[in-house]
């Protein structure tokens, strides 16, 4: 039995042991070192790059401009908009315009140092707006809108007009940065058959084999990508980070390179959170079922596009919440600016989103006298509920059983003094990607030395996808450890499973290593193994044969939104949660001390408590970070000495509870839990905050000045 | 982001430290190194660091019935931990057990928190109100500052180029309510945004000996001698706590105007202060 | 450059550095040990966390030529053989380790304390970690290990 157990993570032996090689321990023979120069301007002309005295420096070996680009210099994980490299003009402060390859790091970053670049300043925009004249046109003519995504469901407007109870408000986040623990790094080199490999931390693998091949020009089987042991991810290493620069260096150089970014370096390149300005109005009858929904979504998509459009959708597509509303209308906008790239960050716009609508929910149930928790009842999505998009919900939806899990204790709460609050946050969340096609795929194959090994595209940054998706195919093949093997991270040995994104591998990935397992159990049932034979036997015969690979392959069934209304299929399953939070504020100082957090998750199925757990508690703290501390200011932090995240000091106690409500296409009836276990968190602190002061606040990080201006100075 | 290139000079003992202070050559001490090192990867340039870690003479922490000296190179982290300090200045152990972090408490020290002068140093408002003196050596003798006057700007102390902070001398103190309190934005390793340290004599209800120092709201540490001459012999009423308390507030508006920060730090210091003196 | 010599997990030591060369520099470049990681070289992530006399100290804020005569410990030095610490069973079995990058630092904080106090509370736990973040975990499975392993 697999499925439920606490195996150990096949990785936690090496890492307790410090044997994982990440990218930046990596040493090569031969090997150089690549540093990218940035710009340090927000928006400008580049008028002359003064290379002279670099060139003159003893180790430099070479130094790679857009002039050197042998293929595409655009990339882009949706549209192809990003320059590699500045080609004449740069729109963010951070954008590499070149790099240096020496025969050291030390050298490389002193060459840096030693380029001048002529700039020809052009005023930058530095907020969102449509309006022309604060905000002319960044890239091409025609304004700074990236996207527009409207839902409409029924008439909102009519319904906000015939409510008993109107509440608007405005919320507003800001620029939020991954803050992995490892940062960005990679090394790459010919090998011996003149293809050219980077191996990297990344939480993608074919995507950047793509790109890679577009950038060089040359074809997709002359690259490999490996992923290295990667520190986290959480979004931050989906775009290309160091890739298509080792690419170039190797390229030119024909030598092995190592690039590894400072942590000023992560700080300024790493795509950051939207920053989202959410004008959000709820109506409901007297009884408290909301009658409609109107929000408005403006958010600052940074210089290039990343995932804006992504988040744009994501955000219109979950702006209600996890609740039964029958009108709704959201505009959901992604405007260009000369500020940070932002992209993907666990949630994609939703624990913004959450934050919103879950403030709006309490204020809804005060404003009608109605318990905070009774209203998330009554209006909480269940099978047979139509989501914002129409969606009929028809299996898994257990939002229900997780309120339920945490009711026991929201009935019995009591404020040891009055410096206590309690907060309640729910919410959910698709897994995959928004209505578009989505896909894992892998294979099985009966090896050499009679193991069965699991051949994973998937990449492992953490969250714990190599030990549950070797669950998956224990479970189903019904052997023991000893008989597999993990064969993962590697292009040319495994099938493209997508990204670590999305919430999407326990689900898609794991349906599909279901799907491969399946296969190879009904070949292990004809060869006789389970009737004595051995593997080895099996395995040697199918090599023979050449029938030793079983194929797996999933894609969720969505169907793409409606392009006006965003009405569709958009995801084919949702995670549900429900966090209580309890807070202590200090009304003398504002500091927030978070002291006990209730979360219930349905995932389905819980596949690996132990890392189900972790995923939850990574989460919570994650969101105890995003509600009261972080915040990226653009041209002010520089590192963790001006960001701070969540210390050991800074938890509170933690208790989850998991419900599973079975999906049925899933595996074994699993979904996901890595973004739900941030999602419903700040939300949840924010309410806490309100109940223990009195005072709501509608910006987040809620920090230490911010709350104490908020209970009045 | 990397460290310049320097000569990196041991130091040995006391003396030999002093002699290679008094030579011609520009040179910096180093202990802990948690401050200078970080601030020459951002740019800062030594040729020459003098490590006085391991000078015996400035390692120890020495008490009897007149004093506590502290030595400049102790590190926080035993400063937290020492019996004598807990019992007779335990706004001290209280600031220097918040200092960073565990690691951070385990190498830097206390001469090089003083030294740094950070308007933000943890340590300072506890030694003020202990009367804190600094012991500054050289090989022309020995100089003592009252902590109050060494530091003269933010960052910058009267300390001079070829003087060593041998240690720091604080009175004791025995029946006094005391404490340190600081506010940060997040429960541990961070930078006081505020801070109080107190020592509060008191009997029947009447002060008679109350000592403040408020640390990262003035350039310069700030001791709130005013208001302790308006309480001592008061009664602890809420008027009297609330004049005491103007007379901080005026105090510090007087040293730096109206920052910015204030709007936040000043209604803030108003709660702690009143806390404090209403015990 | 000096010769430094000291103690690295229980070994005499002798290593040849700049005058400016930090801890981390020379284990990780010059030792070849890699399990003390880099994330951020100022000291404000913890993941350079090593053993100084058996007190956590950050390896990127220490120059080297500071070790000379004293006892440096890596988590090299916690498992004996094929012996894992109890420290390390722990971890694994209560899903302590994540991504793994803060590991390393956060094995020896731990271990330092049970040097310490073999018996601490988990307020002291939180206290002994409260210089090595870690962004995966959220702690919490940590602290419960550490408590895990005291008991042994």
């Amino acid at each position: 039995m697999f499925i439920g157990k606490d195996m150990p993570r096949i990785d936690s032996l090496d890492k307790v042991l410090g044997r994982p090689v990440f990218a930046g321990d990596m040493i090569m023979e031969g090997m150089l070192h690549a540093t990218i120069l940035r710009s340090t301007r927000p928006h400008a002309r580049i008028l002359r790059i003064n290379t002279a005295a670099a060139l003159r420096l003893a180790g430099v070996v070479k130094i790679i401009t857009v002039r050197d680009v042998p293929g595409e210099n655009l990339f882009g994980i949706i549209k192809k908009d990003q320059p590699c490299l500045a080609d004449g003009r740069v729109y963010h402060i951070g954008q590499p315009i070149l790099i240096v390859v020496a025969e050291t790091e030390r050298t490389a970053r002193q060459a840096v140092s030693l380029i001048a670049i002529d700039y020809d300043e052009i005023t930058p925009v530095l907020a969102p707006s449509s309006s022309p004249d604060t905000a002319p046109p960044i890239h091409g003519e025609s304004g700074n809108l990236l996207c527009l995504r409207t839902l409409i469901k029924g008439d909102a407007e009519r319904a906000l007009a015939d409510s008993d109870v109107v509440v608007s408000n405005t919320y507003r986040t800001t620029w939020v940065d991954h803050a992995f623990l490892e940062t960005e790094a990679g090394i790459g080199y010919v090998d011996g058959s003149g293809r050219i490999v980077i191996a990297s931390s990344t939480q993608n693998i074919h995507y950047k084999r793509r790109e890679v091949s577009r950038l060089l020009a040359i074809p997709e089987e002359s690259v490999q990508m490996i992923q290295t042991t990667t520190g986290g991810g959480f979004g931050g290493k989906l775009d290309m980070t160091v890739e298509g620069y080792l690419a170039l260096a190797v390229y030119h150089t024909r030598r092995p390179v190592l690039m590894r970014f400072s942590r000023e370096e992560s700080f300024l390149s790493n795509t950051k959170r939207h920053p989202l300005y959410i004008d959000y109005t709820t109506g409901a009858r007297k009884d408290g079922s909301l009658t409609g929904v109107k929000v408005n979504i403006v958010g600052d998509t940074g210089a290039f596009i990343s995932y804006g459009e992504v988040v744009c959708l994501r955000a219109a597509v979950h702006a209600t919440g996890p609740y039964e509303v029958p009108h709704v209308h959201v505009e959901s906008r992604m405007f260009y600016t000369n500020n940070p790239v932002s992209g993907a960050m666990r949630g994609f716009g939703i624990p913004q989103l959450a934050f919103a609508h879950e403030s709006q929910m309490d204020q809804i149930a005060m404003r009608l006298g109605m318990d905070l928790l009774d209203i998330r009842v009554k209006n909480a999505l269940r099978k047979g509920s139509l989501t914002a998009t129409s969606q009929l919900l028809e299996h898994s939806v257990g939002l229900v059983e997780t309120i339920r899990k945490v009711e026991p204790h929201w009935r019995a709460r009591e404020k040891e003094s009055d410096s206590r609050g309690f907060g309640l946050g729910c919410m959910y969340y698709g897994c995959g990607n928004t209505g578009a096609s989505n896909p894992s795929g892998c294979h099985i194959r009966l090896t050499g030395d009679g193991r069965i090994a699991l051949h994973l595209g998937a990449c492992e940054i953490g969250q714990g996808s190599d030990t549950v998706l070797m669950q998956i195919m224990l479970e189903t093949l019904g052997v023991g450890e000893k008989e597999v093997q993990l064969v993962r991270g590697d292009t040319d040995t495994s099938r493209d499973a997508g990204s670590s994104s999305a919430s999407r591998h326990t689900y898609i990935t794991g349906r599909a290593v279901y799907e491969a397992s399946a296969k190879t159990r009904s070949y292990l049932e004809e060869s006789g193994y389970y009737h004595g034979r051995s593997l080895r036997d099996v395995c040697d015969e199918a090599s023979a044969r050449e029938t030793a690979v079983f194929e797996g392959f999933f894609d969720p069934p969505t169907t793409p939104v409606d392009p006006l209304t965003c009405q569709g299929v958009p995801y084919a399953t949702y995670a549900f949660a429900t966090h209580m939070t309890e807070v202590d504020v200090d009304r003398v100082t504002g500091e927030c001390r978070i002291v006990k957090v209730h979360a219930a998750h349905d995932v389905g199925k819980v596949v690996n408590p132990t890392l189900a757990k972790g995923q939850v508690y990574g989460g919570v703290a994650m969101g105890i970070g995003f509600a009261v501390m972080e915040a990226f200011e653009p041209g002010k932090t520089e590192s963790f000495d001006g960001y701070y995240i969540p210390t050991s000091m800074d938890m509170p106690d933690i208790e989850v509870y998991f419900v599973e409500d079975e999906e049925p296409t899933g595996p074994f009836g699993a979904k996901g839990v890595g973004e739900p276990a941030l999602i419903p968190q700040a939300a949840a602190i924010v309410n806490a905050i309100t109940d223990a002061t009195g005072a709501r606040p509608f910006e987040l990080p809620v920090h230490v000045e911010r709350l104490k201006k908020l209970i009045g100075l | 982001m990397m460290l310049p290139e320097f000569e990196l000079i041991n130091s040995g003992d006391k003396s030999a430290a002093l002699s290679l202070l008094a030579g011609p050559d520009r040179i910096k001490v180093i202990a802990g190194g948690t401050d200078l090192l970080v601030r020459m990867r951002r740019g800062e340039t030594w040729g020459r660091l003098l490590d006085v870690s391991g000078v015996p003479e400035i390692r120890t922490i020495e008490a009897d019935a007149s004093g506590i000296v502290i030595g400049g190179a102790v590190n926080h982290g035993e400063v937290s931990a020492h019996s004598k300090v807990l019992e007779a200045a335990p706004a001290l152990a209280c600031a220097c057990s918040r200092v960073g972090s565990p690691q951070i408490r385990n190498m830097g020290t206390v001469g090089g928190n003083l030294v740094n002068a950070s308007p933000a140093a943890d340590t300072l408002p506890p030694l003020l109100i202990h009367r804190a003196r600094v012991k500054l050596e050289s090989v022309r003798g020995i100089r003592e500052v009252n902590l109050e006057d060494f530091i003269v700007s933010p960052y910058q102390t009267s300390i001079r180029a070829d003087e060593l902070l041998c240690g720091v001398y604080l009175e004791p103190l025995k029946g006094y309510r005391m404490g340190y309190r600081r506010v940060a934005k997040r429960a541990a390793w961070a930078i006081s945004r505020l801070s109080a340290a107190w020592a509060v004599r008191e009997e029947k209800g009447v002060f008679l000996d109350v000592r403040l120092a408020i640390g990262s709201c003035t350039p310069m540490p700030f001791r709130a001698h005013a208001a302790e001459e308006f309480l001592a012999g008061r009664e602890g009423s809420a008027a009297v706590i609330a004049e005491a308390v103007n007379m901080v507030i005026e105090g510090i508006t007087f040293i730096s105007g109206e920052r910015p920060s204030y709007i936040y730090k000043l209604p803030v210091l108003r709660g702690m202060l009143e806390n404090i003196l209403r015990g | 450059m000096k010769t430094v010599h000291f103690v690295l997990n229980g070994q005499p030591a002798e290593v040849e550095v700049e005058d400016n060369e930090v801890l981390l520099h020379t284990l990780r470049a010059r030792l070849s040990i890699k399990s003390v990681k880099e994330g951020c070289s100022i000291g404000e992530c913890g993941v350079c966390t090593v053993l100084i006399d058996d007190a956590p100290c950050y390896s990127c804020l220490t120059l080297t030529a500071k070790v000379a005569g004293h006892d440096v410990k890596t988590v090299e030095c916690l498992a004996e053989g094929d012996s894992l610490h109890p420290l390390q069973e722990a971890f694994i079995r209560a899903g302590a380790v994540q991504c793994g990058f803060c590991t390393p630092g956060m094995l020896l904080s731990a271990y330092s304390l049970l040097k310490r106090c073999p018996n601490p509370s988990r307020e002291e736990i939180r206290e002994a970690i409260s210089g090595n973040l870690c962004r995966c975990t959220g702690y919490v499975q940590i602290v419960e290990a550490v408590h895990d392993a005291a008991g042994v």
